[in-house]
Order: C-alpha cells, then sequence, then structure tokens
C-alpha cells in the first residue's frame, strides 16, 4: 500500500532531512487533518520560490490539506507560475508539455484504473488560466465530455504571470496588459457555462479570502472525481506582481474581487449532490 | 469476452526465437494488429487518419475482445499522445499510432516522450506531409523522427511489421533503454497490400510490463520517491539549470546507445547485407528495400552483381555495421520515399572519411509513386539498364 | 582535464559536459561482470577496486537513494541493512541521502542531501573524493554520475540494482543485498590484509552538520535564512 513509501528503511531515519523526519512522523498521509490543525501537522507544501505575498501559493497549500487522501493523490501541472510550488510538494507531480495537463490526466488516471482497479487514485490538474482555458482548452473540454474522472483546478490570475503579464482569454475586458495594448477586447472566457454545458459534476468558483472554503471545496471537488465525473473549481489567484498589489493586501484584494465580481458558486449535479450527502452522512469527509 | 485471459504468458526469447510459427497471407495493418494481440498490451489510443486508422480500428476491435485493458478515440494527436504519456507514467503497456500530417500535429509531444523516459510503441504507417494534401505514401516525417530521441525501426513488409512490433514492446521496456520505440512501415504500400507472414501462435503473449523495473519511478504512489518531479521543471536560468538539462539529453541519446544490442538480438541485427563483396551498394530502408531486390535480381540477370544493404533501425543508427558493410565499395545508391533525403543525410555522416567511395545523391520518389526498379538500376549502372 | 582515450572514464573534472560515456563506446556490464573506468571486469576484480578506493579516498561517503531508502517493499530492508553494514566498514564514512529526484526549491543543504539536479554542490561542499550510489533509479543514477564526473574530482562507485552505469567509475550491475555484503567483505579483506584506510582513526558513520544538529534537536529548519 502506498503508505509504505512513507516508511523509512531501518536504521536510516538519522540521515534524512529533517523535513523527511516530519513528513513521516507528523505527515497529514493516511489520516484527515483539518484547516484548524495547522501548526500541529507537517504540510505537503511549505517551502517554494513562489513571489512574497503570493495568492497562489497560499492557495496550493491551502488545496493541498483539501486532498481526502494525499497518499493516493497525483497532481499535474503545466508551464506557468503554480507548478513551481507544486513541484516541491510531497505527493508526486507531473509536469508534461504545453497543453497537455487534461491529455495526461486522462492517461494516468486510465493507466492507475488498470493496475489499481481495488484503490481509488486521485488525479488533480493544477493549471494556469493560459494553460487551461487558452492553450489547453481542446484538452481540457474533451476531457469534460469524455466524463474522465478526475479534478481541473484553474489557477486564475487573469494573466499570463509566468512569462510576463501577458493577456489571457480569463483576463477581465478592459484591461491593459501584455499583448493587449489596447486593453482586452473581449470578456473573461465562460469557463463555468462550458463546463456545465459539458455535463462536468462538480463545478466551483471562488477566491482564496475563506480558508476553510477553500479546503472543504477542493475535497468536495476530489471526491466527486473519484465516483461520480470530471469536476472544475476555479480560483482566483491574483498576481500581485502583473496586478502591482502589495504582498500585505493581496487577501485584501481577494476579499474585494470576491465581493465585487467573483463571488462564490457551486454548482452541483444531482448525482454529485447526492453522493456528497451520502459522504457527509457516513462521517463529514465531504463537507 | 477475455481473449487475454485465454492466452499463455511466455519468454520474449521463446517467442521470437523457439515458438513454432504458421504463415498467414495478410496486410501489413493486420500484421501490426497481430502483433498487438500478442503484445499483451494495456491500452492503446487512437486517433483516424488514413492509412493508419485501419491497423488502429482493429485495435480496437482487439479492445472488445478482451485482449486490451482500455482503449478510446482521443480529440486529436496532441490528446493521443499526451494521453499515452499519461498512461505510460503509471506503467502500463501503451499503444498509440499515426501518419504524416498527425505526426507533425504531435511532434511536440512525441519529441517528449524520450525525454520524459516514457516506454511505449508508436505505429508509423507512413505518408505525405508537405502542402499540397496527399493521402500517399511518402515518408518525409520519419526526417522529423530521427531528432526526437525515439527509437525508430523501419520496417520493410508486413513480416517486419509484425517482428519489430512485437519486439519493440520489450525493447522500449528495458531498463537500461526506457525510452519509446516507434516502428515506421511506408503507408499502402504496406499497411493495405497482403504479404506472407509467419506468426507464433494466438494463443501466447508476450509477459506485462514491470513498470519498477525501468529507469525512472512510475507515477502510482507505490513506489519512492514520495515526492516526484519526475520531469523536472528546472527554470533558473543558469549553469546548475543548463547543466542538468544537457546531462538529461545526453542521457536519453546514452539511453538509445544502450538499446543497440536489444535491437540486434529481436531484430536479428540492425542491418542485413546481400553481397557484401559487390562494388556498387545499395542502401536503403523501408519497402525501397522491396524494390531494391529486385533491382539486384534484374541486375544479375544483365550480369552485374549490386549489393544491398537493409537498415532496419534508423535509432540507433547501424555506424559500425554500415562502415564495415561499405569497406569494398565504389559507389553507394540510397533510393527512398522522400524528396529531402534523410537516409542519404545519414549514410554521408557515417560514411564520411571512412571509405574512398562515391555516394549519389539519390534516387528519390515522393508524393506517392512506387519507386520503379528501372529507377534504381538507372542510378546503380548507368547505361546499363535493359528495358 | 582532457582524457586520451574516451572509453576511459576516470575520476573528473572532465570539463564542462563530457559527452556520455555510452555515446564513446563504453558498454555495460553483464550479470557476474564489473565495469571499472570504462572497461569490462570480473564482479571480483571490481569490488577490489571499489573496496580500494573507498578506503584511500578523502571523505568517503555513502548515498542512498529512495530504493533503498525507503521501505516500500519487501526485500528493502535487508539491503538497506547490508548497505549501513557497508558503511560502518569505511572509516570516516557519511551517509548522505538521496531521498527524492526533484529540483529543490529554493537551494539545498549539501550537508542533508543529495539532489540529481545538482549533484555536484554536495561534492563539493563536503569534499567528498569517493562515493557509493545505491538505489538510485537508473535515468537520475546516470545523469548525476555524468555531472560529478564533468565538475569534480570524485571518484563514483555504483552498486545499481539493475544494468550497472557506464559513467560510473566502478559499477556492478543486478545488486541486491548479496552483493552489497561483497564488497562489505572485500573491504574487510583488505584491510585483514594490511591496506591502512586514509582515515584510518575514524570509527562508525560520522553525521554531517545537519544531521548532527537535528538529532540534537536544535532549533533547525532546512532552508533556513533563504
Amino acid at each position: 500500500m502506498a503508505l509504505r513509501t512513507l516508511q523509512v528503511a531501518p536504521g536510516f531515519m538519522r540521515f534524512m532531512p529533517k523535513e523527511y523526519q516530519d513528513l513521516v512522523e507528523n505527515g497529514p498521509f493516511g489520516r484527515q487533518v483539518k484547516l484548524s490543525d495547522v501548526g500541529t501537522f507537517k504540510e505537503i507544501l511549505e517551502e517554494h520560490p513562489m513571489c512574497e505575498g503570493c495568492a497562489m501559493a497560499f492557495f496550493i497549500r491551502l488545496a493541498l490539506m483539501g486532498l481526502p487522501n494525499p497518499e493516493h493523490t497525483i497532481m499535474v501541472g503545466t508551464a506557468g507560475c503554480g507548478r513551481m510550488a507544486l513541484s516541491q510538494a510531497a505527493i508526486p507531480f507531473v509536469y508534461g508539455n504545453y497543453c497537455d495537463t487534461n491529455g495526461v490526466a486522462t492517461g494516468l488516471k486510465r493507466g492507475l484504473a488498470i493496475r489499481f482497479p481495488e484503490q481509488d487514485k486521485d488525479v488533480v490538474v493544477m493549471a494556469g488560466d493560459g494553460g487551461i482555458a487558452d492553450i489547453g482548452f481542446s484538452q481540457v473540454m474533451h476531457s469534460w465530455f469524455r466524463k474522465e474522472k478526475f479534478t481541473t483546478v484553474m489557477l486564475d490570475n487573469e494573466v499570463y504571470g509566468n512569462t510576463g503579464g501577458q493577456e489571457s482569454g480569463m483576463t477581465c475586458r478592459g484591461t491593459m496588459v501584455k499583448m493587449a495594448p489596447r486593453g482586452k477586447q473581449f470578456d473573461k472566457i465562460d469557463m463555468l457555462g462550458l463546463a456545465r454545458t459539458a455535463g462536468v459534476a462538480y463545478i466551483a468558483r471562488l477566491t482564496p479570502a475563506n480558508p476553510s472554503r477553500v479546503v472543504s471545496t477542493i475535497r468536495k471537488a476530489v471526491l466527486v472525481a473519484r465516483k461520480i465525473g470530471p469536476s472544475y473549481v476555479q480560483v482566483y489567484t491574483s498576481c500581485n506582481i502583473e496586478y502591482s498589489i502589495p504582498a500585505d493586501k493581496v487577501l485584501d484584494d481577494a476579499r474585494q474581487v470576491e465581493k465585487e465580481r467573483y463571488g462564490y458558486l457551486e454548482i452541483v449535479s444531482e448525482e454529485a449532490g447526492a453522493y456528497l450527502e451520502s459522504v457527509a452522512a457516513e462521517g463529514g469527509e465531504g463537507r | 469476452m477475455d481473449g487475454a485471459g485465454n492466452q499463455r504468458v511466455v519468454t520474449p526469447e521463446y517467442m521470437f526465437f523457439e515458438a513454432p510459427r504458421t504463415r498467414s497471407y495478410i496486410t501489413g495493418s493486420e500484421a501490426a494488429n497481430e502483433a498487438v494481440r500478442r503484445a499483451n498490451v494495456d491500452i492503446a489510443i487512437a486517433y483516424p487518419i488514413t492509412p493508419q486508422s485501419e491497423t488502429m480500428q482493429q485495435v480496437g476491435e482487439l479492445y472488445g475482445e478482451g485482449y486490451l485493458k482500455d482503449y478510446y478515440r482521443a480529440e486529436d494527436e496532441v490528446g493521443a499522445f499526451s494521453a499515452i504519456s499519461g498512461a505510460s507514467r503509471t506503467g502500463v503497456r501503451c499503444l498509440t499510432a499515426s501518419s504524416g500530417p498527425g505526426l507533425m500535429r504531435g511532434l511536440e509531444v512525441i519529441a517528449s516522450w524520450p525525454g520524459h523516459r516514457l516506454p511505449l510503441v508508436f505505429l508509423i504507417m507512413c505518408r505525405a506531409i508537405n502542402a499540397p494534401l496527399s493521402i500517399q505514401p511518402d515518408n518525409l516525417e520519419l526526417g522529423y523522427m530521427l531528432l526526437t530521441g525515439n527509437i525508430v525501426l523501419h520496417a520493410e513488409n508486413q513480416q517486419d511489421f509484425f517482428d519489430y512490433t512485437l519486439a519493440g514492446f520489450v525493447i522500449s521496456e528495458k531498463c537500461e533503454v526506457t525510452l519509446p520505440v516507434a516502428v515506421a512501415v511506408d503507408g499502402f504500400f504496406v499497411t493495405h497490400a497482403r504479404g506472407w507472414v509467419e506468426m507464433p501462435s494466438a494463443e501466447l503473449k508476450l509477459p506485462g510490463r514491470d513498470g519498477y523495473s525501468e529507469a525512472v519511478p512510475m507515477i502510482d504512489n507505490e513506489n519512492p520517491p514520495i515526492r516526484i518531479a519526475r520531469d523536472a521543471p528546472i527554470q533558473k536560468s543558469n549553469f546548475i539549470s543548463y547543466q542538468m538539462h544537457a546531462a538529461w539529453q545526453q542521457e536519453v541519446h546514452a539511453a538509445q546507445e544502450r538499446a543497440r544490442p536489444w535491437v540486434a538480438r529481436y531484430l536479428d541485427e540492425l542491418i542485413e547485407v546481400t553481397n557484401p563483396e559487390a562494388e556498387t551498394m545499395i542502401v536503403a530502408s523501408g519497402s525501397a528495400v522491396s524494390q531494391s531486390r529486385e533491382a539486384l535480381r534484374r541486375a544479375e540477370e544483365m550480369g552485374t552483381k549490386l549489393g544491398l544493404i537493409k537498415i532496419k533501425s534508423l535509432r540507433p543508427f547501424p555506424r559500425e555495421e554500415l562502415r564495415q558493410a561499405c569497406r569494398n565499395a565504389k559507389h553507394i545508391i540510397v533510393p527512398e520515399f522522400n524528396c529531402a533525403g534523410w537516409l542519404n543525410r545519414e549514410v554521408r555522416a557515417t560514411l564520411y572519411g571512412c571509405a574512398d567511395l562515391h555516394i549519389a545523391d539519390g534516387p528519390r520518389v515522393f508524393g506517392g509513386i512506387t519507386m520503379p526498379t528501372e529507377m534504381i538500376l538507372e542510378w546503380a549502372c548507368p547505361g546499363k539498364q535493359g528495358r | 582535464m582532457a582524457e586520451m582515450d574516451p572509453c576511459s572514464i576516470g575520476p573528473g573534472p572532465a570539463g564542462l559536459l563530457p559527452p556520455s560515456a555510452a555515446s564513446c563506446g563504453v558498454v555495460l556490464p553483464r550479470k557476474g561482470e564489473g565495469l571499472v573506468e570504462g572497461r569490462i571486469v570480473g564482479e571480483q576484480a571490481a569490488l577490489e577496486v571499489m573496496a580500494r578506493e573507498l578506503l584511500t579516498r578523502k571523505h568517503p561517503t555513502v548515498f542512498p537513494g529512495p530504493l533503498v531508502l525507503w521501505d516500500w517493499r519487501d526485500g528493502v530492508s535487508p539491503k538497506a541493512a547490508a548497505v549501513l553494514e557497508l558503511a560502518e566498514e569505511i572509516p570516516g564514512v557519511q551517509i548522505i541521502p538521496m531521498p527524492d529526484y526533484r529540483p529543490i526549491y529554493p537551494k539545498i543543504d549539501p550537508e542533508a542531501v543529495i539532489n540529481p539536479c545538482h549533484p555536484n554542490l554536495t561534492i563539493w561542499h563536503n569534499k567528498i573524493e569517493v562515493c557509493v550510489f545505491v538505489g538510485v533509479h537508473c535515468h537520475y543514477a546516470n545523469i548525476t554520475l555524468r555531472m560529478i564526473r564533468a565538475g569534480t574530482n570524485c571518484y563514483t562507485v555504483t552498486l545499481c540494482h539493475s544494468a550497472g552505469h557506464e559513467d560510473s567509475m566502478a559499477s556492478l550491475p543486478f545488486c541486491g543485498a548479496e552483493q552489497v555484503r561483497a564488497l562489505t567483505g572485500t573491504i574487510r579483506r583488505l584491510k585483514r590484509q594490511g591496506l591502512r584506510p586514509l582515515h584510518g582513526e575514524a570509527r562508525g558513520i560520522r553525521l554531517t552538520g545537519a544531521q548532527q544538529a537535528v538529532q540534537e534537536g536544535l532549533v533547525w529548519q532546512h532552508g533556513d535564512g533563504a
């Protein structure tokens, strides 16, 4: 079982780095951790090279706490800022090519289903707005049409942050960013509407302003993907560099954007809702 | 249906060298399909393009009969090749295929498979890629494949297509290789034409893939390390990241070198030589070899002895073998089914400085015709071809 | 340091990045054989060279990889025990793990880990002139070995669970616990026969500064101050 990969061979513990000793003795593997437990367990992601005050890094840290079974979870990412944090997380991370997240996730999920028919293996795509809504759009949509059972999380900073701040399909209309010298000429792509049209079983839009909601949303999305069908979570993770938000004001910005235009939205299919109810009834895992 | 459940697992050695074989008169597409039937493939991902579609739709029927565990039609080649890369990372045996334009569409993904160290078999049923649109045979796309780090085998006929495909899975999954194996064949000439193929019983299959014996960890959360950024996104622009990337690239090519003994073992050497003492040697791969065989026969009738070197493996390329085989040659011609002459360039680069001989810049046909034997003879024995 | 014979794989520094040994014609040993500086030798001959180098070069270090550090399946524990037993026989030895393969950001602690993305940092920092890799997946071992050969003077020994490593100065393929114990046995014999280890006075496995700090419960954070 997977937890065996978290056991240090006899005699070697004293040579292991502190972070690994902590992960082995105090990691969130094989047990449920709660947001209120932060500080009492070793988190899946602690150190990372993201910018000071980065909302995306904060969100990723919270999202990893939401994974129902991190010891059986695989993350998939692509070019963009998010992968720099994800590659430091204490669970497998796959980084392929441009546009390929949802194709790779499809193959991972199906391959794992062949090898481990009795064990749920969760696959979570976590990529930027460019990776999901622009270059990766076709694979995202088709994975939804095929009803592939994995979760897609869009880290929506409304810009190509990692390449230096160019317009993306998720940039708001009128915004002046690089490659949009006269301001963006069309609206933010309605990925939630597209997800609904494609029959995605669980859809959510949120900001990291409410940490416990991040944790529970991710948990629900992963659980639904495990048993019912594809799930999609779109989260506003501001780029404080490109949008010139002071590091200590990043969460204020998230609250304001949530209040003014992003909101919290959850679209749950009937089947997914019933499943989440049953999980909650069994022990609250889903809520 | 549980086709695979009724099969018996045998070693590759038994499958290739010992199992009794019976002859069937089948198309190249059917030959590849019969190889897949015996290869214990877990998952195949398909996207239609002529002339590849015939094989992959037959593989779909194999899935229906229970020989494969999963199969689907992807949204396009990029989707198919990305998904097969995900599946390969989990340790299951993988198959995909394409032709000319489809291969070009997916080339970014194809060129990343080796660096991700992904064992799989990629069937290429060659087809013209240039504008104007053509569905005719032409193997220009193999010129691009040579740069990708994939192992590339080039089958001459239906028998080769069966044998190389089956061997491809075994070579691909050797620990010291751990690379994708592309098995190419010239479209239509082989895929849609019948030929005799000797095959072991369909009741036999290869052992399944053992991902834990390969050069990289599987992405399954069941093998260490618990933290795997297997496809390391080194993003710092400094000497450390340069060196790591460079060492990684070198490793792909080193792995190709390590494939040599396995290619030699399962394909019976990387080249096949006919009339090694001849002064004029024809160097060819794929179905150009068959036309060259006919040219040898016709030349012999005219009293001229030509030699023939069949290149079976384009990557790894048989450098030393070719030099040895050309040591008596004075004149070399390289018949090819493409306008670029990628094999000609390989031959020139390999023989440069090694022998005192003349290498003709052809002959070539492209865009879809069968190379006339007369054309080979015109180049091989100028002024002597009997009409 | 330019090498006259491209097939001779000795300690570096070999340059910016030397060609891979495989591309220079070095081939892998078969079962029962070993590889010493690019040449195929018998298993015992390889063990002799490994033992001698481990005893006579500065700051010998064992680099256990994930396959032996993590007790992920049956058969790991006996091999891990054999690796520890081997280390105990090498005076002055340290054990620095390679627990994973990710490129570590924002920086590594070279006394805590060795990492395949920049293994030379650990070799340089700890002035390691001979080392043993065991339990590292072959892809990562190969890129690691090539970078060490490029930029350091470290003599690399590999006890490979699979086909072995051309870029290692001394490599043994298909190593289980038995082969690890055979190397331990060879080291013991050489010492009995009078070979004086360079670090002859040292006893037991030496902890690195980072390992000592962890063991003593000092406040220590990986990457502190970064």
